[in-house]
């Protein structure tokens, strides 16, 4: 099989590396780049533990979401992608991730990496978005912990402090 | 028994042109599997259907686009992701019936990656879009190496996961037909949660003026091995006034046009009696 070269722009780092063909973004995210905050839950685009940001130029955001499990690495040569760990600036959480810590939208974890990700877009595209909205574009960050209230409960906090911001 | 957590090997081919990309289909036919958004071809990959080649098109970006003009009608590229459908006015404003279907498919990152062209190649009956569009009676643009050819998405499905396209070809575009004065259409689907897969979905789309239906086509899928049209419930409604009495002969003549199975997602008998409800409601949903 024939390795491709490709550069990766992770959380403002640049990585060249090579990588196999049949290889999707999170395993060479967490096997080969060691950045194990991207999840590996179901495989197969369903549950969103992996979710990230990849920048796209047709988004009004200028990025958007995908799951990295079903992205192959070789496909992304030259894009941005960001993960929980970049979303913040300077060491502080961004205002997804503060509102997860304050509102207990965490349980066992395993999920939250993706959802502040899937949070964040969703908010950057819509930050009016009403509990439905938030509700209907969570679907494909799945928890088995928290039922949910806590995380809707974390990005409409999150939602207020945004808009506060913004005033 | 392959894991399923992890592709098996093949070689990514990454062509730049559709040019480049039909070369290599024309090299490796049907050892080749062409991926635009991946979400079906890896999950498929990841139970053991690869080929030795997948052709990804991520690098073909003259194919990344939603076109559309009121005397053209609609054009959409064979990277248009469902999300970008979604997001373009004039899909919401003139074709009710795929702007559904494409903007609660799946789920948002799904959206994000998966394309429309690729949700009807892939063929499944229970396509949404796919669906749609032959409510739509959209047209399908291939590109292989007898150069340009056209096919009516009516020919396009033959059998359970089977097409009319030739393993050397590529599609690159759908067309949908401009909207005329009095066409309406609608999209409606029955799922466990949203981000499920179809048990069934149904679109229609009709011309109707002052009251009467002119023209009709009624689309179903994961009632047969593939979409399918209703074409006995369409000659009942053509020429026809829109009345209960009509809509409620229209249910009763749904079910001996289906043959739906039992799965894991429902039930052949459920998939029957839900067919009727879903028809009627797409149809009132339509000319509302």
């Amino acid at each position: 099989m024939s390795k491709h070269p490709i550069t990766l722009t992770i959380n403002d780092q640049e990585y060249s590396i090579y990588v196999d063909g049949h290889h999707t973004l999170l395993q060479v995210m967490r096997d080969q780049l060691n950045l194990t905050e991207v999840k590996y839950g179901c495989g197969r685009g369903e549950c969103g533990a992996c979710s990230v940001f990849v920048d796209d130029q047709k988004e009004s955001t200028g990025r958007k979401v995908v799951d990295a499990c079903l992205a192959l690495a070789a496909t992304l040569d030259g894009k941005k992608i960001t993960t929980s760990r970049g979303l913040g600036k300077d060491g502080q959480l961004n205002e997804v991730q503060q509102a997860f810590v304050e509102e207990s939208g965490i349980q066992c974890g395993f999920c939250t990496p993706g959802m502040v990700v899937k949070s964040t877009a969703l908010l950057e595209k819509n930050p009016k978005a009403t509990e439905d909205e938030i509700r209907f574009g969570l679907e494909g960050n799945i928890c088995r912990c928290t039922g949910y209230v806590k995380i809707v409960d974390s990005v409409k906090k999150a939602q207020k402090v945004m808009s506060k911001k913004r005033k | 028994m392959p894991s399923s957590r992890i592709l098996p090997e093949f070689e990514l081919l990454l062509p730049e042109s559709v040019a480049e990309a039909v070369k290599l289909l024309k090299k490796y036919k049907d050892k080749a599997t062409v991926m635009a958004g991946g979400t079906d071809v890896i999950v498929s990959g990841t139970q053991g259907f690869a080929t030795p080649y997948v052709i990804s098109l991520a690098k073909v970006s003259e194919l990344d686009y939603v076109k559309f003009s009121k005397s053209g009608g609609l054009r959409i590229g064979a990277l248009a992701t469902l999300q970008n459908v979604a997001d373009t006015k004039e899909v919401k404003a003139n074709y009710p019936a795929l702007y559904k279907s494409a903007a609660i498919n799946g789920t948002p990152q799904t959206r994000n990656m998966g394309t429309v062209v690729g949700n009807v190649m892939r063929a499944s009956p229970s396509g949404d879009c796919a669906c749609a569009l032959l409510a739509l009676d959209a047209k399908i643009v291939f590109q292989g190496p007898r150069g340009k050819r056209e096919v009516a998405i009516d020919d396009f499905f033959i059998d359970y996961k089977k097409t009319d396209r030739k393993d050397d070809e590529l599609a690159v575009e759908i067309k949908v037909p401009a909207p005329k004065k009095g066409v309406v259409s609608a999209f409606n689907r029955i799922t466990r949660t949203t981000l499920d897969l179809s048990k069934v979905n149904a679109a229609v789309c009709l011309t109707v003026e002052k009251g009467v239906c002119k023209s009709v086509r009624i689309a179903m899928g994961a009632v047969a091995p593939k979409t399918i049209r209703l074409f006995e419930s369409e000659n009942l409604l053509k020429g026809q006034k829109i009345s209960p009495s009509i809509l409620e002969a229209i249910s009763a003549s749904i079910g001996g046009q289906l043959s739906p199975i039992d799965d894991v997602r429902s039930t052949a008998e459920y998939r029957r009696d839900v067919s009727a409800v879903l028809v009627r409601r797409t149809i009132e949903e339509a000319i509302a």
